[in-house]
């Protein structure tokens, strides 16, 4: 028990306090300094009737929606299409996931100059090959931003997804695709029949990584929009942080961490219970 | 190995070579782009976005690294990812090696409870935390990102070494107990040796994601000399967002040498992803 003590008494602290904490804040009225004022409901009310906060919500499902796209699919593509012992599939494999080791912030940064209007290198590619009239201001309409958003967090997550799909892979034993091959399947029915029913386990824990960690998703969004043009690119996180922050209302901003934190308990505790179903996660 | 191996490749192996090769060629590109636009100058990223430097100008980084003080944030951010690495390491393999060797009233419960922080967004506690560091006097310390930080991946890293631990049998640490050997001996002669492996990939990861914290670094710290490189960079990108050469210069030294790093360790990287995402 002793053993466990540090560990325990630090999680406490820095984690299960200030979630309580923040049960208790939701109801109060508080700017952080003076003593919090009992509010009851209306948080929560106010919460449910403000619409940047609604629309949040709406920006980030989709962004988890791109995510499943660009990180989940493309990743598990990718794993696929590395997955061979020539020379030089190590290199690839490794230059693939190297954005994942960058800090969100550097990407955000760099994306910022390749989206760039003027200088952006896909604007200069598209001009370079004669189709300058397709350059946007990638990330100051609301139409592309928020898709760019979500390429480029593909382009920072694809290479994880690879990496756990790549090693499920090595372990499917090699001659059922044999057999498979005998019985005249082709690569695509291979992929179908044997490849992604022997992945089913690592896909259901990638989709849970990726729903979990989208819900979370700030730095990337306040890198490189932070929330604007015109709130296309809001996310609960970074309203969150404006409300509190910027405004003063750390009650009002503590209440939108609570629905936050319901929202994805619930949604991750479905998706687990649904999932064990099959004996497929072991937590 | 692969020279042994290495027969004539079909059209198909050759296909799945090039479309493999063009793909990660387009997404390499930006951060190969990233590193020699930083010797151009502003001029010239204007002008021939593509091209290499007419004259490779090391003076960028030189100004970089004194306008951004980036020399004060590597040394803020490699103190707080040690700190919280070792101290989160360390925690975790104890915790572990409780929930796994030992008998004690309350483990399952401790250990479901410590699940929690598995789906918890960091997010949904930022604000609070942010009050209780204040109320702690801790805010503007680097151990305002040090003991979060560790608290945010106790969860992760427990399971994990967990999960290490559970693959082990513990035959040596009862044979060493048979030996008269007491639980603390156990612990440090016996099985931390023997889960050193994991222990060094979860210092590998967390590593990475200490190294990278933004949200905590940006709100619990907002003394200049206290601040970590995220934050720091997204605040000189915003101070000189017209001064390409800088920024870029900024760019590269503070990622480079995180990439050099990982083509070293790579393999621990990867091995230890693969051992988290199979369990």
């Amino acid at each position: 028990m002793l053993f466990a003590a540090p560990a325990m008494l630090l999680f406490a602290t820095f984690v299960l306090l200030p979630l309580g904490a923040s049960v208790y804040y939701a109801f109060t009225y508080w700017d952080g300094f003076s003593a919090p004022r009992w509010a009851g409901f209306a948080n929560f009310t106010r919460a449910l009737t403000d619409p940047t906060f609604l629309m949040s919500f709406v920006h980030v499902v989709l962004y988890i929606l791109a995510t499943l796209v660009f990180e989940v699919s493309f990743g598990l593509f990718m794993a696929v299409l590395l997955n061979s012992d020539r020379r030089g599939f190590s290199l690839m494999r490794g230059m693939f996931f190297a954005p994942v080791v960058l800090s969100m912030s550097a990407a955000g940064v760099l994306w910022k100059f390749v989206l760039d209007y003027r200088t952006g290198l896909l604007n200069s590619t598209l001009r370079s090959v004669g189709l300058g009239d397709w350059a946007q201001p990638w990330l100051a309409q609301p139409e592309t931003a928020l898709l760019f958003i979500c390429i480029v967090s593909g382009w920072k997550y694809a290479g994880f997804y690879m990496v756990i799909f790549f090693a499920a892979l090595r372990r499917i034993p090699r001659n059922l695709y044999e057999a498979a091959k005998l019985d005249g399947a082709n690569g695509v029915q291979q992929f179908f029949a044997i490849t992604l029913p022997m992945l089913k386990q690592n896909v259901i824990v990638c989709i849970l990584l990726a729903v979990t960690g989208g819900f979370a998703g700030f730095d990337l969004f306040f890198t490189m929009t932070n929330g604007q043009p015109f709130g296309a690119t809001e996310v609960p996180a970074t309203w969150i942080i404006k409300q509190a922050f910027d405004q003063n209302q750390i009650g009002y901003g503590v209440a939108l961490t609570v629905v936050l934190t319901v929202v994805v308990s619930v949604i991750s505790i479905a998706y687990l219970k649904i999932s064990e179903r099959g004996h497929v996660t072991r937590y | 190995m692969s020279r042994a191996t290495e027969r004539p490749r079909s059209a198909a192996e050759w296909l799945q070579f090039a479309s493999a090769g063009v793909i990660v060629m387009v997404m390499f590109y930006p951060a190969v782009w990233m590193v020699y636009s930083a010797f151009k100058s502003n001029r010239e990223i204007f002008r021939t976005p593509f091209a290499l430097p007419g004259e490779w100008k090391w003076g960028n980084l030189i100004e970089a690294w004194n306008v951004g003080g980036l020399g004060t944030l590597y040394l803020n951010s490699v103190f707080v990812t040690v700190m919280a690495v070792s101290m989160c390491v360390l925690f975790a393999t104890g915790a572990a090696f409780a929930f796994t060797r030992l008998e004690f009233p309350g483990r399952t419960l401790m250990y479901r409870v410590l699940l929690v922080g598995l789906l918890l967004p960091p997010p949904s506690v930022a604000i609070a935390l942010f009050t209780q560091l204040r109320d702690m006097h801790l805010l503007n310390t680097h151990w305002a990102l040090i003991l979060p930080g560790a608290a945010w991946q106790l969860a992760f890293t427990t399971f994990l070494m967990r999960s290490y631990f559970l693959s082990i049998r513990p035959d040596m640490e009862e044979a060493a107990r048979l030996d008269g050997a007491n639980t603390w001996e156990i612990f440090w002669h016996v099985s931390v040796p023997m889960v050193w492996p994991a222990m060094l990939t979860m210092i590998v990861l967390n590593t990475i994601a200490v190294w990278n914290e933004l949200l905590f670094a940006l709100l619990f710290v907002t003394d200049d000399a206290q601040r970590t490189l995220p934050v720091g960079l997204v605040r000189f990108s915003g101070y000189h967002s017209t001064d390409y050469s800088l920024v870029f210069a900024a760019l590269a030294i503070t990622t480079v040498p995180i990439l050099i790093l990982y083509f070293i360790l790579q393999r621990h990287v990867i091995a230890g992803l693969t051992a988290t995402a199979m369990d």
